[in-house]
């Protein structure tokens, strides 16, 4: 279907494929597929076409980078069929690793958090979902890396302590997928990932870099990681650098080791210690919210107790208490997404399910009334069709060339709206008049029967302002001046408006067979017969006839 | 099996005129058309029913005709990129680096291709050998004479031509006219038996005078005039007649005026707004970060202009920290520059939330149907711009159950019974709802989407009740209710498509 035409964003959104095998799946949420499959969809996802025997590709939204995996995704659906509700334990033992930052990092990319995970045992499905994720969070959460970077290295390979510092870009190592030892400053050049997020470091005299306690590099963060630590069929411990900007790298780094420990990975804690104090990482503690059952109650309504929320949230595996008429909601640390308590109360509603609640007509009473431009394009679509012409609705992005050019119109800069970054060369501007697009259809309707008449009411652009015109031609071997003339007559005879009709300068008619249409004083249009140099740019071979007419200045404040 | 006789009553005298011709020899119904000053269709149209009756043979030629492209117009006139980089080149050459134009830097790859220059040194240097190629023949000719049968030019470089987009195909219909035995037997007979049948015959009368009305003397289909009796010469009025097509409005925009009527029988005022908004109500009103992807320049068609926009305090307290309404805002800084930078609007809400904050206190029902611009390339599914539905209602208690009834009563207006809810997510709606329509034949179809506004989109400008929002992309059911499978064809439309729809298509 046309995406295109989605409201409220929904094309432009970064919507995020997760494939899920079903065999995977069913492991660890102890449902069958088929129950599976019947229920996801009211949780917040939308099922792909595919057909496959052992996959589905479904599609979650970026509000929740945390079903970025199938980890994730199993984490929740084990949550909404009841098998597993409440907030997921996560234990952090307590690790060895120390990670030192330098604050030669403070200006080129400050924050990271760090893990260890032990104990994975790695298969295909696993090792295609973490690597998903990683992609997913860096597109999604990470804003193509330059606000979140991750990094997962087979810790086997290196030493702690680590260190992240920012170093000369002369320095030297070998980054994933080569064999020989680059300089950061080649690997911007070389590499394909460097030469793809090379922007991200542009300014910058030194760049960031993490390296174990010989000076060998894990990683080069946003870029690379070195091909020492490449992780491996049978790699069993990870460490798991986030870097970035903004503190949604700690999210970012909470989704990554949660979708681990689901996998069953032992998760260490990592000491980073930074100039301005130390801290342990991953902080996987809830954060804890207060909301009122009452406001939950009036935003969804619904009339739920204070025991039915709570069960609605832990099915979302959210930990609820109930404290009186209100519930201390403990959110998980992979949810990145809570802003406000209505996040939470949109989370009890899909608990509760989209499809139990009641639709209820609101009592709101209020009077409809039609803007008085269609009313008035109402009036215009009328009184053309009366005359026999068809209407057409072309689109308002055109070119310098079509709007003026082949108009025999010269460009006039100050009344042109451009677009910056045009995607063809048709379409580099908003129109500053419609007849042009009704040359253009004429064109492309060569081969149908004449006479052709056509109108087109629509918004004009001038000097960035909306205005509105009404645009009409003939086209045919006996098209005239006679003939616009007595459209234009007719036209403003039902208008009740009488224009005064003067000889014309618009270059887009033959001269002597061209006028101006004046109301007030002021000029609102023009018409006449067509100049053949301008049918015969469109492409066109028959005499035409056109008008155009801006008719919102006609009646003061729209209304007559 | 009808008879000879029933053949003869049946014919028209325009159906006799042009079964003349053909008998002497005419075939191109063009030349016939105008000869006897008809239009070329009826002279069709009579050869249709001549052909269908045995007396003449009727041959449909379908050629494939090729025209200019605009781009390859172009050319035609100021000569192929390679052709006129060789000519800034001159004998000496030129940097590569020199051929800025984009439209000129396509020629290099065929400047090589043909062999007309090579490129060293990131120099491109001309052979001195630049025939006029085939290909530049083609584009003169078609140039010259405009649309021409394909047979005419050398397939290869026609087929070149074709995939660099400079001339594009098409189909061109011929006739050809010629008379049968049966036709020749008919019509030699019928000029010998001058009593059954006349050509002239003045004992007929085709067209009633005004002074035949007044004068003449009337009874069944004969009249006495002038001193004769004459028949009004009978008609088979089984035969179809010539095309004539009423004005109509645009298929499309009747489906959208039966929309403004839905919304204005539920009670919600229209509103209207610029196409060119700052990023401000476009996206920062909305509680878009700065950040998101979604305001990056590959969606959005940015203008080079920056506007003043209102007070924005509130707003930039709500994306760092949160405002008063206890959410976490966005954090970082929110910056009113990037605000100010001018936009075409990718979607009606930027006017909705304006009129909103022009409209704070309750109840407030709008509605407005109107185009939007999204940096898109055309293809069958894809618009650069289109209509979006967009509806809100701001009450004291409302809640989602109300939308979800709102929404239930519109889709039933527009004729869909079986309505259901899904979650979604829109980035300024909290919580956010997709429904979807049950279609005979298509199963259950997403059609726009839903949600409260979030309290940080509402709470900076005043506004403190619940505002329930959705919207629809009207493209997407136009196609589904008048069956295009080519959204384009409702902004350049087809004048054939317009006129064939018709009327009653049930929207």
């Amino acid at each position: 279907m046309a995406e295109g035409c989605a409201p409220l964003h929904e094309d432009v959104i970064v919507v995020s494929v997760v494939r899920l095998y079903y065999e995977d799946l069913e492991e660890m949420v102890g449902a069958s597929r088929e129950v599976i499959m019947a229920r996801i969809a009211m949780m917040g996802a939308d099922i792909g076409k595919s057909n496959e025997e052992d996959y589905v590709d479904v599609e979650f939204f970026p509000d929740r980078p945390d079903l970025y995996s199938s980890e994730g995704v199993a984490r929740a659906l084990q949550g909404f069929l009841d098998i597993k509700v409440g907030l997921p334990e996560y234990q952090v033992h307590p690790g060895e690793v120390t990670l030192k930052v330098d604050s030669s990092v403070e200006s080129v990319r400050p924050l990271i958090g760090c893990a260890v995970v032990k104990d994975l045992e790695f298969s295909d499905p696993a090792i295609e979902s973490l690597m998903d994720l990683q992609e997913d969070l860096h597109w999604g959460l990470g804003r193509n890396r330059r606000k979140v970077a991750i990094g997962v290295h087979d810790i086997s390979r290196v030493v702690p302590p680590f260190t992240y510092f920012a170093a000369d870009p002369s320095f030297e190592f070998v980054p994933l997928d080569f064999d020989e030892s680059l300089s950061m400053r080649d690997i911007l050049k070389r590499h394909p990932k460097g030469i793809g997020y090379a922007s991200i470091l542009e300014g910058f005299d030194r760049y960031p870099l993490i390296t174990d306690a010989n000076g060998d590099v894990l990683s080069f963060p946003p870029i690379i990681n070195g091909e020492l630590t490449r992780v491996v069929d049978d790699t069993r411990d990870l460490f798991i650098d986030v870097t970035g900007t903004d503190p949604v790298v700690y999210k970012a780094l909470n989704i990554v080791v949660t979708a681990l420990a689901e996998r069953g990975g032992r998760v260490e804690s990592v000491q980073v210690k930074r100039p301005e104090g130390d801290l342990t990482f991953p902080d996987l503690s809830p954060a804890r919210w207060k909301v009122e059952v009452e406001d939950a109650n009036r935003l969804i309504g619904f009339n739920l107790s204070p025991e039915d929320l709570a069960i609605c949230l832990e099915r979302m595996r959210f930990g609820a208490q109930v404290q009186g008429r209100g519930l201390e909601v403990l959110v998980p640390p992979y949810r990145a997404d809570i802003m406000h308590t209505w996040d939470i109360f949109e989370d009890a509603a899909k608990g509760y399910g989209y499809d139990k609640l009641v639709p209820t007509l609101p009592k709101t009473v209020t009077v409809g009334e039609p803007h008085p431009f269609e009313i008035r394009k109402s009036d215009l679509r009328e009184i053309m069709v009366g005359l026999g012409y068809l209407e057409t609705m072309p689109f308002t992005l055109t070119s310098e060339k079509t709007n003026f050019v082949k108009m025999r119109r010269s460009v006039q800069d100050q009344e042109v709206t451009r677009v910056l970054h045009p995607i063809s060369e048709l379409h580099t501007m908003v129109r500053t008049s419609i007849l042009p697009s009704i040359l253009e259809i004429f064109a492309i309707n060569q081969h149908h029967p004449l006479p052709q008449r056509i109108f087109a009411l629509g918004d004009v652009l001038a000097r960035g302002k909306t205005r509105q015109d009404l645009a009409a031609a003939s086209i045919h071997s006996g098209a005239d001046f006679a003939e616009v003339r007595s459209v234009v007559d007719a036209l403003f005879r039902e208008l009740s408006i009488e224009p005064e009709i003067v000889a014309s300068e618009d270059g887009a008619f033959l001269e002597g067979r061209r006028a101006d249409l004046m109301v007030n004083g002021k000029k609102v249009g023009s018409f006449g017969e067509f100049h053949p140099q301008v049918l015969r740019s469109f492409g066109l071979d028959q005499p035409a006839v056109g008008l155009e007419l801006r008719w919102d200045i006609l009646w003061p404040s729209g209304r007559s | 099996m009808p008879s000879e006789e029933d053949n003869l009553s049946a014919l028209s005298p325009r159906d006799r005129q042009v079964l003349k011709e053909i008998s002497e020899g005419q075939s191109n119904p063009k030349k016939i058309a105008e000869k006897l000053e008809i239009k070329e269709v009826s002279v069709i149209s009579s050869a249709e029913g001549l052909a269908e009756k045995g007396l003449i043979r009727l041959d449909k030629k379908v050629e494939e005709v090729y025209a200019l492209t605009e781009e390859g117009a172009r050319y035609a006139e100021i000569g192929l990129p390679e052709r006129r980089i060789l000519e800034i080149a001159g004998a000496d050459g030129v940097p590569i680096s020199k051929i800025e134009d984009p439209s000129l830097k396509v020629g290099i790859g065929w400047l090589k291709k043909k062999s007309w220059a090579a490129v060293e040194a990131g120099k491109i240097k001309p052979t001195g050998e630049a025939p006029p190629g085939k290909d530049e023949e083609i584009l003169e000719a078609l140039h010259f004479q405009g649309q021409t049968g394909a047979s005419a030019f050398d397939p290869e470089a026609l087929k070149v031509l074709k995939s660099r987009g400079l001339v594009e195909p098409s189909t061109c219909k011929s006739w050809c006219f010629e008379i049968t035995d049966a036709g020749r037997s008919f019509f030699r007979r019928s000029v010998e038996d001058s009593v059954t049948f006349r050509w002239d015959s003045i004992s007929y009368i085709n067209q009633i005078t005004s002074d035949m009305i007044k004068n003449g003397n009337w009874g069944g289909k004969d009249v006495y005039y002038k001193g004769a009796r004459h028949e009004v010469r009978p008609y088979d009025v089984t035969l179809t007649a010539e095309r004539i097509y009423p004005g109509k409005m645009h298929p499309y925009q009747r489906l959208l005026s039966w929309m403004r009527e839905i919304m204005l029988e539920m009670g919600f005022t229209e509103i209207k707004g610029e196409i060119v908004q700052p990023s401000y109500w476009n996206f920062d009103a909305l509680f878009q970060p700065q950040d998101h992807p979604a305001r990056e320049m590959q969606d959005t068609f940015y203008l080079d202009t920056k506007a003043d926009i209102p007070d924005y305090a509130t707003v930039k307290e709500m994306h760092e920290r949160g405002g008063e309404v206890g959410s976490t805002g966005w954090g970082g800084t929110w910056d009113p520059e990037v605000a100010r930078k001018e936009v075409l609007r990718t979607h009606t809400t930027s006017v909705t939330i304006k009129y909103l904050a022009d409209h704070p206190n309750p109840p407030v029902k709008a509605f407005s149907i109107d185009r939007v611009y999204r940096r898109e390339a055309i293809d069958p599914t894809h618009t650069p711009e289109f209509e979006q539905l967009e509806g809100v209602i701001m009450d004291e208690n409302l809640s989602f159950a109300n939308l979800l009834g709102v929404l239930k009563e519109f889709y039933a207006k527009m004729g869909f019974d079986e309505v259901r809810f899904r979650p979604g997510y829109f980035p300024y709606t909290e919580p956010s709802v997709e429904p979807e329509v049950y279609i005979e034949g298509l199963g259950w179809v997403e059609l726009g989407g839903a949600g409260v506004f979030r309290r940080e989109v509402t709470a900076p400008f005043g506004i403190d009740h619940p505002v329930l929002a959705w919207g629809l992309g009207v493209g997407r059911l136009a196609m589904l209710r008048l069956g295009l499978k080519d959204l384009r064809l409702l902004y350049q439309s087809d004048v054939g498509w317009l006129r064939d729809v018709p009327l009653s298509t049930r929207m």
